[in-house]
């Protein structure tokens, strides 16, 4: 029965590995954590144009990843973007009440993602408060027809 | 044959693809005899060994085992029916990766809740009967044909079957171990009153152990009888196979055109 | 012209046969309450099928990672992006080549010796002792190895993710220099445990199913003979491989096409 159990051994550390392998990629590749979903903390922001802004894209602050975009639909009150971010609850009540968010792209072709710059206000952002200053994404088509236009008027 | 038979097959048809193996075979097995049942290779001996143990289903006929038809069986019942038969397969078919004490407990592990020990001693019991008690602990790739075969022959009696089958026991055998067989299945029976089906086509063994015969042949029964009586028939079929002579009413060649057109390309086409 | 279209309904008649047949082993082998025995034999089929595959799988997904850093770096750094190394190799391994080529590699290894083993136990009729014995082995020797595939494909995919992950790393970032924290922090931002990993992981479960059960299959309906064992293993190989890759693109087509 020794074999028996050296077998066990091996296939009782296979799974073990492959269990542990499953919580490396959850935690490790995808970030994903592992703290109750009841605890994020999310703002709304409202842009004139998304451009190609999608969902789970990196919301960042002084280039540094604190959240992700969590949904993007459309407002119809005001014709505009409604997107709300999930950010690290650290920040809860620690951003100004006029921080800006701007959607930018990184390099030349690279993905779209929103990134906030504080502001200098006293009072300070909650749970489910809006982003009032906004700047929508660089639309490139759009760009180019003004510098059309201006080269005609010249 | 006071009691009623073990086995009776009525009307046996049986085809593979298109050749037809059995055509209307009758057959009856009386209790605690050894009915040999006899014929050329390829004549459809094991064939009928799995049609009587319920591997295979006739395409009419019927077979009975202790008054139960074995085709109109379930799948459970039929399990059931078998574990009172015991089957010593041609090449032994022990499980590759159980040792010799596990091949014979096999039958004993699943089908009864026994104490370990009292396995045990089954176990050896079976063994020492087929004089393998020593080998208990060789795996079946270390046994030597004849030792695989008796202690397939172990595992067949573990449950102390009613009924034993035994598929072409001496093929292969040298001349020591293939009198240890003959012995040991005349022996088992007499002792324990087993129902023993032989199928072989080694005449002289067979006859010399069993009670009935059947010789079969062209999907029918060609003749049966007590090995004396099919000793002196006159048929000269029967008489062919039961003297063993190289050519008679069963041909030497395979059926060809004449043997000088073949060679000197004349004649008419194949 | 006739006996064309005969041959035609032959093969037809046949191929339906088979799936049948194929589609009754599965149910009968893997439907029925685990038995304290059959966990002990489905252990031992873990050890052959899925810890003994364990070494080939992780070699190669340590030479597949490596190789997606340093294809994936020479691309990437052409646009200034070599930063999303990580999430082009995570999302590639865990999206397509964990799955798919573990699979490959399991029809292989684990897939081929499934087929030869019973094949062989049928050839010694092994497998109708078994069943003349009153044991069916349909439960005894096919459900414990459909079982053990099953769950161990599964787990070598994991692997295959994981340490292919890591030689992306060794060659990315300790050797071409790739910042280490834009590596794995890109990786977070892109990777999404249920689309991603989970998806790779379903995937990863139905090429577990059909390379088993075409395995199985092809050892319990092979004909008994040497050259019947080696036809059929090959067989194995072929019919398991090409099931994976036709699959995938199913399934990728279902779960990132946009399809719904």
């Amino acid at each position: 029965m020794k074999r028996s159990k050296t077998m066990e051994l091996g296939v009782g550390l296979f799974m073990l590995a492959g269990i542990l392998g499953l919580l490396f990629l959850a935690l490790r590749v995808s970030g994903l954590s592992l703290e109750p979903p009841g605890d994020d903390f999310h703002l709304e922001a409202n842009f004139a144009n998304v451009g190609g802004l999608k969902p789970r894209a990196r919301v960042t602050m002084a280039g540094v990843t604190v959240g992700r975009v969590e949904s993007i639909d459309f407002d119809p009150e005001w014709y505009d973007a409604r997107v709300v971010l999930t950010l690290d609850d650290e920040l809860e009540d620690k951003l100004p009440e006029d921080s800006t968010a701007a959607i930018l792209t990184s390099g030349l072709l690279g993905e779209q993602y929103v990134g906030l710059s504080v502001g200098g206000a006293p009072n300070t952002l909650a749970d489910g408060d809006r982003i009032r200053d906004t700047q929508s994404a660089l639309v490139l088509e759009e760009l180019i027809q003004q510098f059309v236009s201006n080269m005609a008027k010249e | 044959m006071s009691e009623s038979p073990l086995i009776e097959v009525e009307g046996l048809r049986f085809s593979r693809g298109e050749t037809e193996i059995f055509r209307g075979l009758d057959m009856v097995v009386p209790r605690g005899k050894i009915t040999a049942i006899m014929g050329p290779s390829g004549t459809g001996k094991t064939t009928l060994l799995k049609l009587i143990g319920g591997q295979l289903a006739p395409d009419a006929g019927r077979v009975r085992i202790a008054g139960e038809d074995v085709h109109a069986l379930s799948r459970k019942a039929l399990f059931r029916l078998r574990r009172r038969m015991g089957m010593l397969f041609q090449s032994g078919a022990l499980f590759s990766d159980l040792d010799v004490f596990e091949n014979v407990a096999f039958p004993l592990r699943v089908h009864t809740d026994l104490p370990e020990s009292m396995v045990r001693d089954l176990v050896l019991m079976k063994l020492q009967a087929v004089g393998l008690r020593g080998a208990r602990a060789l795996m079946p790739s270390e046994l030597s044909g004849g030792m695989a075969r008796r202690v397939a022959l172990a595992r067949a009696i573990a449950l102390d079957p009613e009924l034993i089958l035994y598929d072409e026991p001496f093929v292969g055998q040298d001349p020591i171990s293939m009198g240890v067989l003959v012995q040991l299945i005349r022996r088992l029976n007499d002792a324990l009153g087993l129902t023993a089906v032989v199928v072989s086509h080694d005449i002289k063994e067979t006859l010399s152990i069993a009670d009935y015969v059947y010789v079969i042949a062209d999907g029918r029964v060609m003749a049966q009888g007590t090995p004396q009586s099919l000793d002196v028939d006159r048929d000269p079929r029967v008489s062919q196979f039961i003297h063993g002579e190289p050519d008679g009413p069963v041909p030497f060649h395979y059926p060809a055109r004449d043997f000088y057109d073949d060679l000197l390309g004349t004649g008419g086409p194949r | 012209m006739t006996a064309l279209i005969r041959r035609l309904g032959r093969l037809g008649c046949d191929l339906t046969e088979g799936l049948g047949q194929a589609t009754l082993l599965l149910v009968q082998s893997a439907v029925g309450a685990p038995s304290g025995e059959g966990v002990r034999l489905w252990l031992r089929q873990m050890y052959f099928v899925g810890v003994l595959s364990l070494a080939i799988v992780l070699v190669s997904g340590l030479f597949i990672g490596m190789v997606l850093g340093l294809q994936g770096y020479t691309i990437l750094v052409d646009f200034g992006a070599e930063d999303a190394l990580g999430q082009m190799v995570a999302l590639s391994l865990l999206r397509e080549l964990a799955p798919v080529v573990a699979a490959l590699l399991f029809a292989g290894r684990a897939g081929s010796a499934l087929t030869a083993e019973i094949g062989l136990m049928k050839a010694t009729e092994q497998l109708t002792s078994m069943e003349m014995i009153g044991v069916d082995p349909l439960r005894r020797v096919v459900a414990p190895r459909l079982w053990a595939g099953f769950v161990a494909l599964p787990l070598l995919t994991i692997g295959f993710g994981v340490i292919g992950i890591w030689g992306g790393e060794l060659v990315g970032v300790k050797w071409l220099g790739v910042f280490e924290g834009s590596y794995w922090g890109n990786m977070q931002a892109s990777v999404a445990f249920v689309d991603d990993v989970l998806n790779g992981l379903i995937k990863s479960l139905v090429f577990a199913l059909v390379v088993t059960w075409i395995a199985v299959y092809q050892g319990y309906a092979l004909v008994p003979t040497s050259e019947g064992i080696a036809r059929a293993t090959t067989r194995t190989v072929v019919y398991a491989s090409l099931a994976v890759l036709g699959l995938d693109f199913v399934l990728t087509a279902l779960m990132f096409g946009g399809l719904s």
